[in-house]
């Protein structure tokens, strides 16, 4: 009955390791643990050493534990791979595309605000709502970069235009052209280019010149390629000299088949007088208060006569297009990785069972339960990282892809692309606490009667 | 039968030292699997402990590395008393103390015959002399002392029974123990492959190396310069 009553019983030590055989352990005296365990530890302490391991030769069994098995190590990463591919795409595409709107808002939308004027009742001599001069005072509202005034009128959308020389005898080059009149910024309002010749100037205004500029598709309609020869165009009677060509419209694309003159020239020859359209350009973030504040400029007395079109509020846009795209798909990349967890955490318990004699080899070798668990925990971690750069990397091609398909400029957040991997990682760790905690419990003795 | 079977005249020199060491398993019913063991081993002795199948062999080679805790008893090994140890210390002091030699060898199937060797290595601080960068060397020197050098880049499944045994004991061999424990060490060999590793253990008896060899092979056991029995847990003194 010697073994009932051992005088120098180790204690349950302050060292989070179980006892090895605790379940074997007989029942021991609980007095006076400490003050023996002290003296206990610095006699036995006398050339023992603490387990230590080098992290690289931690890495290194961890990495090699990886590769044995790496067809089953490559098809437990899927589920991470899934996973973190579903969120770089979900929030890479998000952010793409929440750019791409706002892109696109910002380059015309966002800064253009046009005023329409209604045309005066029949028969009514009353003064027009805006005159041309007075388009001027738009230009001095703050946030203001362009303006132009526009007049059309029903009676002029349809005219017949024809070029004086007749290329091919025999062939009619008239055509049914809008004909229009504008201020002389309308090629910066429009956002275009003087493809040839140049625009009428206020001096070509103030002599009431016969000049007019050419849209690019009526100047092709026309046939008409240069202006260095003093090319004319009739209609309603009149010749006109084409001193210039206007093409590249960003906004009121419908001018390019038109033919654009003076405003004074067109009052003259064919009645178009009331300015129907004033178009502005604004700074970036200024269209709302411009657009407020146009119609009183232009006419303040009768602001509300006039409507305004001007882009739809923008930070309200982006967030709406940020939220669509990623509530759904975001819970669908979250469930994928908890599936890749659970896939991880499963492959790991099974790997920790077959290599239980190799477990209680290392043990035998002098391995700690922590280190033990250590190496379960970086081969998880590892495998999670594996499919984290991987989803990443794949996640990242499809934004790219899909950039490219639709001719967006992809959008990759540095915090996403680095981020994706650690979370994989953390995945991963999560997934091998288990298996870890499972493999440092084993005992030594009966680990080492698995075969290894 | 008379003589003790501890030496209490030079303790210094003991490698292994138990003195009524008792070993219950508390299955139902319990097993006392050692019986008040005595055992002392000297530096440099070539032990071997035969017993039938079921004696206590294996219980006590458990202790004995460390493996395993007396349930009473003491235990000195290498001058250091264990029962007060924690689980920590013994674990680092079997690394460092203890090599083993198992009958089913234990070799990583997915490492090269050199990467098992080192891994004796890993779990300890690196001592003067011992760096990581050396290891593979000192791998080498150790298959070279087991007759392996040239097998340094094989997996084990490519090798005989013999000369995996003579891995795990060039493996043993790495951590520079105190003492190299074998249970069974030719239990899975055929006649020709026990002679190779006989062979080995009296080179390395000559080179100053202390064995405790467990086996139920007489043919085995009288290698060894002492030899102890134990049937039913209870040690008793074979004269050679
Ligand atoms: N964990 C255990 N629980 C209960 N009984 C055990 C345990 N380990 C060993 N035994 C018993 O202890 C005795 C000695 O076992 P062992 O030391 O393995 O014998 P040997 O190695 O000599 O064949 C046997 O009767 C065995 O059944
Ligand atoms: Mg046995």
């Amino acid at each position: 009955m010697k073994f009932r009553h051992r005088t120098a019983a180790p204690e349950p030590d302050p060292d989070p390791e179980p006892a090895e055989s605790s379940q074997e352990q007989p029942n021991r005296p609980e007095r006076s643990r400490r003050p023996r365990q002290r003296s206990a530890e610095r006699r036995g302490t006398k050339g023992v050493e603490r387990p230590w391991i080098d992290p690289r030769d931690l890495w290194a069994e961890a990495l090699s534990g990886v590769l044995a098995r790496p067809v089953r190590s490559a098809l437990t990463t899927l589920g991470t791979v899934l996973g973190i591919g579903t969120l770089v795409i979900t929030i890479g595409v998000a952010s793409t595309a929440a750019n791409q709107i706002v892109g696109r808002f910002d380059a015309l939308t966002a800064t253009s605000v046009t005023v329409v004027v209604p045309p005066p009742p029949p028969s009514s001599d009353t003064a027009p709502l805006v005159d041309w001069p007075g388009v001027d005072a738009v230009d001095r509202l703050a946030g203001v970069e362009t303006s132009a005034a526009l007049a059309e009128s029903d009676d002029t959308s349809a005219l017949q235009v024809r070029a004086n020389d007749v290329i091919t005898p025999g062939v009619l080059s008239s055509q049914t052209l809008a004909v229009v009149a504008a201020s002389p910024s309308l090629p910066a309002a429009v956002r275009g280019d003087i493809l040839v010749g140049r625009f009428y100037d206020t001096g070509d205004i103030a002599r009431h010149d016969r000049v007019a500029v050419l849209g690019d598709q009526a100047a092709r309609l026309l046939g008409i390629k240069e202006v260095d020869d003093a090319p004319a165009v009739f209609f309603n009677g009149h010749s006109f000299t084409v001193i210039g060509i206007l093409g590249g419209f960003k906004r009121e694309q419908r001018l390019s088949t038109s033919v654009i003159l003076p405003p004074t020239t067109a009052k003259d020859r064919v009645g178009l007088d009331e300015v129907s359209r004033v178009l502005v350009n604004t700074s970036l973030g200024a269209a709302q208060q411009v657009a407020r504040q146009a119609p009183v400029a232009l006419a303040p007395n009768s602001a509300g006569a006039l409507t305004v079109l001007s882009p739809p509020d923008l930070s309200k846009a982006r967030k709406g297009v940020q939220g669509d795209v990623n509530g759904l798909f975001l819970v669908l990349g979250l469930v994928s990785l908890i599936v890749g967890a659970i896939g991880i955490a499963n492959v790991t318990l099974v790997t920790v069972m077959e290599r239980v004699g190799e477990i209680g080899l290392r043990r035998a070798l002098g391995a700690s339960r922590r280190q033990v668990a250590g190496q379960f925990l970086t081969e998880s971690t590892t495998i999670g990282l594996l499919g984290g750069v991987i989803g990443a990397a794949l996640g990242m091609v499809v934004v790219v892809s899909v950039s490219a398909i639709r001719d967006w400029t992809p959008v990759l957040d540095a915090r996403l692309a680095l981020g994706a991997p650690v979370a994989g990682a953390v995945v991963g760790l999560l997934a091998g606490v288990y298996p870890a905690l499972r493999a440092s419990r084993l005992e030594p003795v009966e680990a080492l009667r698995a075969p290894s | 039968m008379s003589e003790p079977l501890a030496h209490s005249d030079t303790p210094d020199d003991d490698v292994i030292r138990l003195t009524g060491v008792n070993r219950t398993f508390d299955s139902d019913p319990p097993v006392h699997a050692l019986r008040d063991v005595d055992l002392a081993v000297r530096r440099g002795e070539h032990l071997s402990i035969v017993g039938p199948s079921g004696s206590g062999k294996s219980t006590l080679l458990n202790t004995l590395g460390l493996l395993d805790r007396p349930s009473s008893g003491a235990y000195w090994l290498d001058g250091v008393e264990t029962a007060t140890l924690t689980d920590r210390q013994r674990t680092s002091l079997r690394g460092s103390r203890i090599g083993f030699v198992f009958q089913a060898f234990h070799l990583l199937p997915y490492r090269t015959v050199e990467e098992n060797v080192m891994l004796a290595e890993i779990y300890r601080k690196t001592r003067p002399g011992r760096d990581r960068r050396s290891r593979a060397k000192r791998a080498r020197a150790a298959l070279d002392r087991v007759g392996l050098s040239q097998r340094h880049g094989f997996r084990p499944d490519r090798l005989s029974g013999g000369e995996r045994q003579r891995v795990a004991i060039a493996r043993a061999l790495m951590s520079d123990p105190a003492l190299l424990l074998c249970d069974e060490p030719t239990g899975n060999l055929d006649s020709e492959n026990t002679f190779s590793v006989l062979e080995l253990f009296d080179e390395l008896c000559a080179q100053g190396m202390t064995l405790v060899v467990i086996t139920h092979d007489e043919a085995v056991s009288r290698r060894a310069n002492r030899r102890v029995r134990i049937s039913d847990g209870q040690l008793s003194q074979e004269i050679v």
